[in-house]
C-alpha cells in the first residue's frame, strides 16, 4: 500500500467517524423533541470544524507513524521522501469529480425534500450529510482506482 | 471499433539494463514505485513527458519502450 493510499484510508476512517457522530447526534435530537434550528446549526459548525481538524491531525499522525515505521524497518536515520506524481494527481482529480457528482445528487435530494413539504431544517441536515458522504465516496473511488489502475 | 492499448517493454528493458529495480527506475524518472508497477502491468498509460523520461533512462527511442497495439494482440 503506497503512502497516498494510507493517507486516503486515514481520511476515509476520519470521515466515517464524523458521519457516525453526526448521525448519532441527529438521532438523539430526534429522540429528545425534534430538530431545533439552534442545535442543528451548532452541529453543522462542529461537524465542519471536526472534518477539518480530524483530517489535519490524521494526515500529520499518518506521516509521523509512517516515518517511524520506515526508520524501524530500515534501521536508518534517512528520512523517506513521499513523492506525489502525475498518477496521484490524476487519481485525486478523478476523486474530486466523483465527490462533486455525489454532492450534486445530495443537494438535489435535499432540495426535493424541501419541495415535497419537509421542513427547511431537514434540507440543511441532508446538505451537510451529503457533503460528508460525497467525501467518503470520493475516498472509496480513489482507493478503488489505486487498486485497479486506470 | 477496435480497442487499442498502450503496451510496454519496461520489464525487459530493466532486465537488460543491469537488472534495474522498479525502485531505481522510479527514482530516476521522479515517480513512485507504484506508478512504475502500474505502467509495467498495463494498468496506467503514462503522460508523454514521463514516457520520454523512461525512454531516456534506457537510452532507447520511445517506440522501443511503448507501443500502441490492438488489445489482446501479443508480440
Amino acid at each position: 500500500m503506497s503512502y497516498q493510499e494510507k493517507n486516503i484510508t486515514v481520511s476515509l476512517f476520519s470521515h466515517l467517524l464524523i458521519v457516525g457522530y453526526y448521525l448519532s447526534q441527529l438521532f438523539q435530537m430526534q429522540q429528545t423533541g425534534g430538530l431545533v434550528a439552534a442545535k442543528v446549526f451548532s452541529l453543522w459548525a462542529v461537524v465542519i470544524v471536526g472534518v477539518i481538524i480530524v483530517n489535519i491531525i490524521g494526515n500529520i499522525l499518518t506521516h509521523i507513524m509512517l516515518s517511524i515505521v520506515h526508520a524501524i524497518k530500515t534501521r536508518s536515520e534517512h528520512v523517506e521522501k513521499y513523492v506525489e506524481d502525475e498518477r496521484d494527481h490524476l487519481i485525486g482529480l478523478k476523486g474530486d469529480r466523483v465527490s462533486y457528482i455525489a454532492f450534486s445528487i445530495g443537494v438535489l435530494i435535499a432540495m426535493l425534500s424541501f419541495a415535497f413539504g419537509q421542513p427547511p431544517l431537514v434540507m440543511f441536515c441532508l446538505l451537510i450529510l451529503s457533503s460528508i458522504l460525497a467525501e467518503i465516496i470520493s475516498d472509496l473511488s480513489q482507493l478503488y482506482l489505486y487498486r485497479k489502475g486506470f | 471499433m477496435d480497442k487499442y492499448k498502450v503496451k510496454n517493454n519496461i520489464r525487459r528493458l530493466r532486465f537488460n539494463y543491469d537488472e534495474m529495480t522498479q525502485e531505481q527506475l522510479a527514482e530516476k524518472v521522479g515517480v513512485t514505485r507504484q506508478t512504475i508497477i502500474a505502467i509495467e502491468g498495463g494498468k496506467y498509460a503514462p503522460s508523454l513527458e514521463l514516457a520520454f523520461k523512461i525512454a531516456l533512462v534506457f537510452g532507447v527511442p520511445l517506440q522501443e519502450v511503448f507501443s500502441y497495439e490492438l488489445e489482446g494482440d501479443e508480440k
